[in-house]
């Protein structure tokens, strides 16, 4: 197993978000509300916000990451510019990159911003990766729709360094349209704080959660019973997905996964009930395991069947 | 003078395009097509359209969208050479790192990068051009001030997708669909030898989606009335938005931002509604339709054409 030290991280969008959060469970942190320019106080609209969020991150110990839009247009890009120099100019680690003409902009531009590619950038195979490298990334979310099995593959084929969503809302989809803007006469609540209210899609058992322009799953991934997998896998790079989540949320889960990786890390495979008690109490409409093990990606594969959503069990022994 | 170029499923629908006025025509190839079972052509049915669009002096592109796994990217190469021997120089694709390969295998062919790439910006153009492609295809979406300012970007063709259903997901950009069920289909011939993937030995591949491919359905939840709750509490129940784009009335501006190419939506149509899409398109292109009459008309398409069979 590598011996390179593991890291959680996660998102926050705004500077009023970070200054609330706890952030002692994790190592590191991406800046920056990615699918829409109009989100409240978004970093990514902010440059000097964005500073500052780079700044206390940094006094904080932590890794100070800057996101980019997933799908921007040619308006978005002297914004982008102006993010991407403000990252560049206070120290940013990285910074990430969903689209690939910011891809372009950031290899071109700014070639000393080391790149981590995004679940957006839709990464599927290791020729992808090959491609990517080309441009100067260094990092890879695979797209969400691929399975361990086949994330194995690309590591095992180029070596490259993964990223995994590990916990929260897996992304689904971006538009280039909010439909809640449809309710600001209805609802008399204006944009940006339409998006701050928690909003669901549901049909039957299938739920999605609305953020305006994005769409993320209703469930929340949980990888919780699977991180010795994940691990023996190779990988050490874990993202808790809470951009448009709670403080709370963001605290507690992390605090959760900090000690199930130490666990893991470990060789115990005991699993606290109080850590499935937190993630549980999150999870409003249960808990999923994204498209891991080859399944739909609202499916639950794992031995805890007590978990909300889960209807599918598998042999401990598979995994 | 900008290309129009037609979609076709059929030999008869790349007929009734040709005869419309297409200057070109894209198919899709049996098992390598995003689009699924609906308006893919078998090898004999390709070889009948190569014969017919050489004929009529126009060229076939053909749609090799899928994002073939590492077991399958052999059976795509293998595929490319009696491609070339037919004739066929303009493939179409879906993913970065098929193209990147395919252009340093076969330098003869003609790369486009498919609207499923996801291009929507200058510096998306400028990405895909670095990376080898012939052409990038933008959506309908991107209007003709747009298209001026890609086309600052040289040494790539642009595309405009300007008929095409816009859904609420951005092309390329959504797993809606699987995350709600992921359907199995079968492998291709001959995949099963050597395959690892979960579901081959018994002729399925179980991962897969719009994007890729290989699913054969979109299941179209974005289609689907859904309900909207805040929180535990139903507030409404709705569609997501989306919309026939057809911007006929545009044309022009587009030729003058420098739009290359523009592409028709709809391998799905039949030989009788492509033909009038065409026409429809030609005449105005060559200037003998009232242009200003056709601005916001709704697109003489069926109903029920939707996401599959693009």
């Amino acid at each position: 197993m590598s011996q390179e030290r593991i890291e959680l991280n996660t998102s926050i969008p705004n500077l009023r978000d970070l200054k609330a959060s706890d952030l002692s469970a994790y190592d590191a942190v991406y800046l920056g509300d990615i699918f829409c320019r109009l989100y409240e106080g978004n970093f990514l609209e902010r440059p000097e916000d964005l500073r500052q969020g780079l700044r206390i991150l940094r006094d904080r110990g932590k890794r100070a990451y800057v996101a980019t839009y997933a799908a921007p247009r040619n308006d978005f890009l002297p914004r982008v510019r102006k993010s991407l120099e403000a990252a560049a100019a206070s120290g940013a680690d990285a910074v990430e990159v969903h689209n690939l003409g910011i891809l372009k902009i950031a290899h071109d531009e700014f070639p000393g911003l080391p790149v981590h590619v995004g679940g957006f950038a839709n990464v599927y195979t290791d020729a992808g990766v090959e491609v990517l490298r080309g441009f100067g990334a260094v990092r890879f979310t695979p797209n969400y729709e691929l399975s361990l099995d086949e994330i194995r593959e690309i590591t095992a084929t180029c070596g490259a360094p993964m990223e995994l969503l590990v916990h929260g809302k897996m992304p689904l989809g971006i538009s280039d349209y909010c439909f809640l803007l449809d309710y600001e006469g209805k609802w008399g609540v204006k944009c940006p704080d339409l998006c701050q209210k928690e909003l669901f899609l549901k049909q039957g058992d299938w739920a999605m959660k609305s953020v305006g322009k994005g769409i993320l799953s209703g469930k929340d991934v949980c990888m919780l019973e699977h991180l010795p997998r994940l691990l023996a896998d190779g990988h050490r790079h874990f993202r808790i997905e809470t951009v448009s989540e709670s403080p709370a949320y963001r605290h507690e889960v992390a605090a959760v996964y900090r000690q199930a990786f130490a666990h893991a890390a470990d060789g115990a495979l005991e699993q606290d009930q109080g850590w499935w008690d937190v993630v549980r109490a999150h999870a409003r409409n249960g808990l999923c395991n994204g498209f891991y093990f080859g399944k739909s990606g609202m499916d639950y594969a794992g031995i805890r069947p007590e978990a909300p959503g889960s209807f599918l069990t598998i042999s401990p022994s598979t995994q | 003078m900008a290309t129009l170029l037609a979609p076709a499923g059929s030999p008869e629908a790349v007929q009734a395009a040709l005869d419309a006025g297409a200057d070109a025509v894209y198919v899709g190839l049996k098992g390598w097509s995003r689009g699924g079972a609906r308006g893919e052509l078998s090898w004999d049915e390709l070889v009948t359209c190569q014969g017919r669009a050489a004929s009529a002096g126009r060229e076939l592109h053909l749609a090799l969208n899928t994002i073939p796994k590492p077991e399958e990217r052999a059976r795509l190469f293998e595929a490319i050479p009696p491609l070339l021997d037919l004739g066929i120089r303009t493939l179409i694709v879906n993913d970065i790192g098929i193209l990147h390969w395919l252009r340093r295998r076969f330098p003869a062919l003609r790369l486009t990068a498919s609207i499923g790439c996801g291009a929507q910006t200058v510096s998306d153009v400028a990405f895909f051009r670095d990376l080898g492609a012939g052409a990038v295809v933008l959506p309908g979406t991107v209007g003709p001030d747009e298209v001026r300012e890609i086309r600052a970007v040289r040494g790539i063709a642009i595309e405009v997708m300007v008929h095409m259903v816009e859904e609420f997901i951005l092309l390329g950009k959504c797993w809606m669909p699987s995350y709600v069920h992921l359907k199995p289909s079968p492998l291709q011939d001959g995949a099963r030898a050597g395959a690892t993937m979960e579901g081959a030995d018994r002729g399925l591949r179980q991962t897969g989606s719009m994007k890729r491919g290989g699913v054969g359905a979109c299941f179209k939840i974005c289609q689907q009335p859904w309900n909207l709750f805040e929180g535990d509490r139903w507030v409404d129940t709705r569609f997501f938005p989306s919309r026939q784009v057809s911007r006929a009335a545009e044309v022009g501006a587009y030729v003058a931002a420098g739009a290359d190419i523009l592409k028709l939506q709809g391998r799905s149509l039949s030989p009788e509604n492509l033909s009038l899409l065409v026409r429809g398109f030609r005449d105005v292109l060559d200037g003998r339709a009232d242009v200003a009459a056709r601005a916001g008309q709704p697109a003489a398409l069926p109903a029920s054409w939707t996401v599959v069979g693009r």
